[in-house]
């Protein structure tokens, strides 16, 4: 009998336990019901989406975010980071779209949020979101193995024109994403003519790095911060970084712009922050209000220089009109790959 | 040579800081409940640990995480003993010696040898990965798209030749659980398949929710009837959690093979645990006297994958540790820890901060070994749930499985599909197809795809580059060889069994 009663408690914990994990319970609800025109906010806990698993960019930028918020006391409520991954974020926007309104939750999306949407993977597109503020610049970086014939970006957009088929380029992003795209844009303004010959291939699970150090493929299409670790070793060699100057210190300050190989394109990766679409005001102007003070502090600044990220802080309309002029270059990009959703 | 003992000399000096002990032993235990539960595996514990290790400094979140990391390695295949759900992909060969020898009354001695490979194929791969880390992981370099798709194609070939029962039941096993991983984006275009105009079947199907579908609440469904009829038992009188000497004769030499076996595959980006414990039980299957004896209790038929699923474990390390790519679910979310607390994982970590790399490696010995003492206590308590009336258990588990369903992507669908999973398990089941090639190939299905098509775009559509290096030759024969050998072997079974009925 006392093995049953130990049992029983055992097990009742180990739910317990196992709805904390998993976050089970009570969601905070907006507490808008107030009737005082001064709306207390934030009161309760706060729910921060990464639309993508842990580790990945989108991952590491809320996290850093969650932590500054935190460190610098702008933000005194907890601020439980969960992972929505799938779709290349386009699951998380459905469950913004389902939450429709709600003034707890921030999510962060980068030009995926507008290529899913334009090459048709989602119906959903940035218009199904409140855009709170830019925040960051990430650059792409094309590497290849430190034993590869091609020692400038040109002697690879020479060999395209050639030959379109004889370089292989890998990335982490699905086809008609993110790092095919930044590649193509690149290779269109080195003058090549049918970008859409191109091969791309895409290594989702972030294997990029060990395939083109494997000589799978001959270069890879990525982050400066997923190849940062294999070129300070000297096994990746970077050709070209999308930036309009250089930038960062050390070994990424070495990496010699497009523009200065004389191809007159740039590429940036920004990443900004997001609530639902239809977030009450107060939250919207709060959240606004926070995020600029965030960008200018002295932990912010520190954390973007770790993660070798430019600040580049944008807030409201103007964001706005950011994200419409990107949509926009984007569609003629997509267009021209054949990969635009009609 | 000497620079290494001293490193890891120092390494030692770190471990065992009396902090860093105790950080260990938390994660350990931690882990070890994690993984025990279902839909919980060592990725879900390893995030949700995340914001704690952020005030501990790099050192003790480290150590912490791969204390989880085991953890969940040694609890995860608990549950597939004692009730038939395994915690995550990597215990799945778990339940097929291991329960039906808690249901035979070897409850105790299944726990122990499990308890026992787990710490033998950890211990044996924490020293390879002291030696072997730079050699193995440039010849995991040597595996691109072509030699991927092979290793998974042989992992499933052998898997479904050699299930329980009959060959073409197993292939047909398979091919509906290829069936299943098509479902969600299309990998290369984002073209939708078999989603249905639903958003939330655009990810695919996971696979952890069919596994805790066909094996938890297949395991109710099933109990529903044995209940009634009242042919469950429960056990009311446990031993010691200890293995014969007998046992131990046979299960050593099956554990030394597995090691080696669980390490490499670990340490391939992406194979991971599951593949690794499935293809050391398909090795020890193939080169046992008695084959049959495999899924009715057979201990070498535990103890092989549970070494396998460690070795993979420390393997998977080395991805990470020795280039910065992580080489599964898990070392990924360590991998943004790291970054998070502003290591920078790869080449340079073991030159930059030696005392980190080196006492991560020290604490897996000291975690290996620590894990093993409270394991064993901890299933002396743990082997009382095959005291629980059936009617208290299976209710709990259903309660487990919802709550672990949900944990994987918080969203509410997953009960739905898990529930069509169940009743497919529970009719799979009855049909005696087994589900053990259904649920590889849902786990490897889209990692297949994606690996031929890759493999394809970059032979510009030639197949010669499925033969174009010696791994891959080596592994196209052993695939055809896994088929055809299972063919062979029956027919001479067949004719010495009607020649004996003959005389």
């Amino acid at each position: 009998m006392l093995f049953k009663k130990a049992m029983t408690t055992m097990v009742a914990g180990t739910v317990i336990a196992a709805m904390l994990l998993t976050g089970c319970t009570s969601k905070p609800t907006a507490t808008n019901g107030n009737a005082d025109a001064e709306v207390k906010y934030p009161v309760k806990a706060l729910e921060f989406i990464a639309p993508a698993g842990a580790g990945g960019g989108w991952d590491t930028t809320i996290r850093t975010v969650a932590k500054t918020l935190k460190d610098t006391k702008l933000v005194s409520v907890p601020m439980p980071v969960t992972n929505k991954p799938g779709g290349g974020g386009g699951i998380a926007l459905a469950y913004l779209e389902e939450k429709k309104g709600s003034d707890d939750i921030i999510t962060v999306y980068s030009p995926p949020l507008l290529l899913i949407n334009l090459n048709g993977s989602t119906p959903l597109g940035y218009k199904n979101t409140t855009p709170l503020a830019r925040l960051i610049a990430d650059y792409a970086c094309f590497v290849v193995a430190k034993d590869s014939p091609y020692k400038t970006i040109n002697d690879v957009m020479d060999a395209i024109k050639k030959d379109p088929k004889s370089v292989k380029v890998g990335g982490t992003s699905a086809a008609g994403s993110m790092d095919h795209l930044q590649f193509l844009k690149i290779a269109k303004a080195a003058g090549v003519a049918d970008v859409k010959e191109v091969d791309y291939i895409s290594f989702q699970d972030g294997s990029g790095p060990a395939q083109v150090l494997g000589g799978h493929v001959d270069l890879l299409s990525t982050g400066i911060a997923d190849a940062k670790a294999l070129m300070e070793s000297g096994d990746l060699r970077a050709l070209a970084i999308t930036a309009d100057k250089r930038i960062g210190e050390g070994m990424i300050a070495e990496i010699p712009t497009c523009i200065e190989q004389g191809i007159d394109a740039t590429f940036i990766n920004w990443r900004g922050l997001f609530g639902t679409a239809d977030m009450p005001e107060y939250a919207v102007k709060y959240w606004q209000e926070t995020l600029k003070k965030m960008s200018e502090t002295e932990e912010w600044k520190a954390a973007c220089k770790t993660n070798g990220w430019d600040n580049i802080y944008l807030g409201g309309e103007d964001f706005v009109k950011f994200l419409e002029q990107e949509n926009e270059n984007n569609k003629v990009l997509l267009e021209e790959i054949g990969m635009l959703k009609k | 040579m000497e620079v290494i003992l001293h490193n890891l000399l120092l390494g030692f000096q770190t471990a065992f800081e009396p902090i860093n002990l105790f950080w260990v032993t938390l994660g350990g235990i931690l882990g070890t409940i994690i993984g025990m539960l279902p839909g919980l595996g060592p990725a879900t514990g390893v995030a949700v640990l995340l914001p704690m290790t952020y005030a501990m400094g790099p050192t003790g979140a480290l150590i912490t995480m791969c204390g989880v990391y085991y953890g969940a390695m040694f609890g995860g295949s608990r549950s597939s003993i004692l009730i038939n759900t395994p915690g995550d992909g990597a215990a799945i060969a778990a339940t097929f010696d291991g329960y039906p020898m808690a249901m035979n009354g070897r409850a105790e001695a299944a726990l122990a040898i499990s308890a026992i490979a787990s710490f033998i194929g950890g211990m044996i791969s924490v020293i390879f990965m002291i030696f072997l880390a730079t050699p193995v992981a440039r010849f995991a370099l040597k595996f691109g798209p072509a030699e991927y798709f092979l290793l998974m194609l042989m992992a499933i070939a052998m898997t479904s030749s050699m299930s329980k029962g009959n060959v073409i039941k197993g292939f047909l096993s398979m091919f509906l659980g290829l069936a299943v991983a098509m479902v969600g984006l299309d990998p290369q275009s984002g073209v939708n398949r078999f989603t249905f105009g639903s958003l939330e079947l655009q990810s695919g199907i996971d696979f952890l929710t069919v596994i805790i579908a066909i094996y938890a609440l297949g395991e109710v469904f099933k109990c529903f009837k044995d209940i009634r009829e009242g042919k469950k038992k429960m056990q009311t009188k446990f031993g010691k959690i200890w293995i014969t000497k007998e046992d131990w004769k046979r299960t050593w030499k099956p554990i030394l093979r597995s090691t080696p076996l669980g390490f490499i595959i670990g340490a391939l980006p992406g194979a991971g645990g599951t593949m690794a414990s499935l293809m050391a039980y398909n090795n020890e299957k193939q080169l046992s006297k008695n084959p049959e004896e495999f899924g009715k209790g057979e201990i070498i038929g535990l103890a092989a994958p549970e070494a396998a699923n460690n070795a993979s474990s420390v393997g998977a390390l080395i991805p990470m540790l020795s280039l910065g790519i992580p080489g599964s679910g898990t070392t990924a979310v360590m991998m943004g820890a790291l970054l998070m607390l502003g290591l920078q994982p790869g080449p340079m970590l073991f030159q930059n901060h030696p005392d980190i790399a080196w006492g991560l490696i020290a604490s897996m010995v000291v975690g290996n070994i620590i894990l093993a003492i409270i394991n064993i206590p901890m299933a002396g308590a743990l082997v009382r749930v095959l005291a629980i009336p059936p009617k208290i258990l299976y209710p709990i588990i259903l309660g487990l499985a919802f709550i672990g369903t949900y944990a994987i992507s918080n969203s509410v669908i997953d009960f739905y599909i898990m529930i069509v999973f169940g009743v497919v398990g529970f009719f799979m089941e009855k049909a005696k197809i087994p589900s053990a090639p259904f649920i590889l190939a849902i786990i490897v299905g889209n990692m297949m795809e994606i690996s031929f098509r890759q493999a394809l775009l970059i032979s510009d559509g030639s197949w010669g580059i499925f033969v174009g290096s010696p791994i891959a030759a080596i592994l196209l024969a052993l695939t055809v060889a896994s088929v055809v050998l299972p063919f062979i072997k029956g027919h001479k079974f067949f004719n010495r069994k009607k020649a004996t009925i003959a005389k």
